[in-house]
């Protein structure tokens, strides 16, 4: 009954996010809100967030898919580009937003982030720094929050 | 936001009644309401770009608080009113039913009002209509302005008030 209001878009990527999700990737909708999405991103093999499980959450706005997904990190991660509310900096999620990319898309996206962090174009200013400064001592910090924060579940 | 979309389908509707709008009212909820987080997330953005005038403010208290609980307010005191020249402080916590449920507001600084407990400075929602039948499209912002509105208000206007700088 209430999928039925839903657009067909987002059945379809809802489907097949379940059926065929990405490697590394989960989402599902959340049971009382069809566009509000439960994420999990591992973390990428040869980045300081290997082995940590990350959660994340997806709200599909109303104007979806002319508008972005909303995403944000629920677990803490030392990421020159995300912020201590788990807000992202990622062109795709602002101005660089087309209606032809995806949930899917989207999410990819994040985690190819964690595999390059951009320390260039900070969201943190602290972390940022800290990244050009010693990349090598800011690589230890973020695999330590990894370990202490993303260890799973 | 969600309600305002689903206007055309409140006019097709032939046969409207308050059952119908209670139903309207879960089924879109259930349907596209934002949650909780990413509503706060746009509460927190909307006060960082400052609202209006100035004449209410607010923010997040605690920058690491993953769930943006705790908020200061500030409102300025109406001209015209024993409240001019003051600025208030009150503190707002969201809970995890936030905003289906309203959150808790309570003066820091003291004042003299009628919706206001003497010995706690929480506002009491019983004598302010805002809280009492709140609604989830209200927002801090909300919440804030009409109380501002409730200090011009007749029986606030002229009341004595506690010495400026004071804390409940």
């Amino acid at each position: 009954m209430a999928n039925s209001n839903l657009p067909r878009r987002i059945i379809k990527e809802t489907q097949r996010l379940l059926s065929e999700p990405a490697p590394g990737i989960s989402a599902s909708p959340s049971e009382d809100n069809m566009r509000y999405f439960n994420v999990m991103i591992l973390g990428p093999t040869q980045s300081p967030y290997e082995g940590g499980v990350f959660k994340l959450e997806l709200f599909l706005p109303e104007e979806y898919p002319m508008a972005a997904p909303k995403v944000r990190f629920l677990t803490k991660i030392y990421h020159p580009n995300i912020d201590k509310l788990g807000r992202i900096c990622l062109d795709i999620l602002k101005d660089k937003w087309s209606p032809a990319l995806q949930i899917r898309t989207v999410l990819l996206s994040i985690q190819a982030l964690l595999s390059a962090p951009n320390p260039d174009d900070p969201l943190s200013e602290n972390i940022a720094k800290h990244w050009k400064s010693n990349e090598a001592e800011a690589v230890e910090t973020a695999k330590e929050w990894t370990r202490l924060y993303a260890s799973g579940v | 936001m969600t309600i305002g979309s689903g206007g055309s389908a409140i006019v097709a509707l032939s046969t409207w009644n308050c059952k119908s709008a209670l139903f309207y009212h879960f089924f879109f909820f259930f349907l596209s309401a934002v949650p909780r987080n990413f509503r706060l997330l746009e509460e927190l953005e909307r006060g960082e770009k400052g609202i209006g005038d100035g004449s209410v403010s607010y923010g997040m208290d605690d920058a690491d608080d993953i769930y943006m609980r705790s908020w200061t307010g500030t409102i300025i005191g109406p001209h015209n009113t024993v409240h001019e020249g003051r600025i208030y402080q009150l503190k707002l916590f969201c809970d995890k039913d936030y905003p289906e449920k309203p959150p808790s507001v309570r003066f820091y600084s003291r004042i003299n009002m009628a919706c206001v407990n003497h010995e706690t400075g929480a506002v009491e929602a019983k004598k302010f209509g805002m809280l009492a039948h709140w609604q989830r499209e209200f927002t801090m912002d909300n919440v804030l302005t009409q109380l501002r509105k409730e200090m011009a208000a007749s029986q606030n206007r002229k009341l004595v008030q506690p010495p400026e700088g004071t804390h409940f």
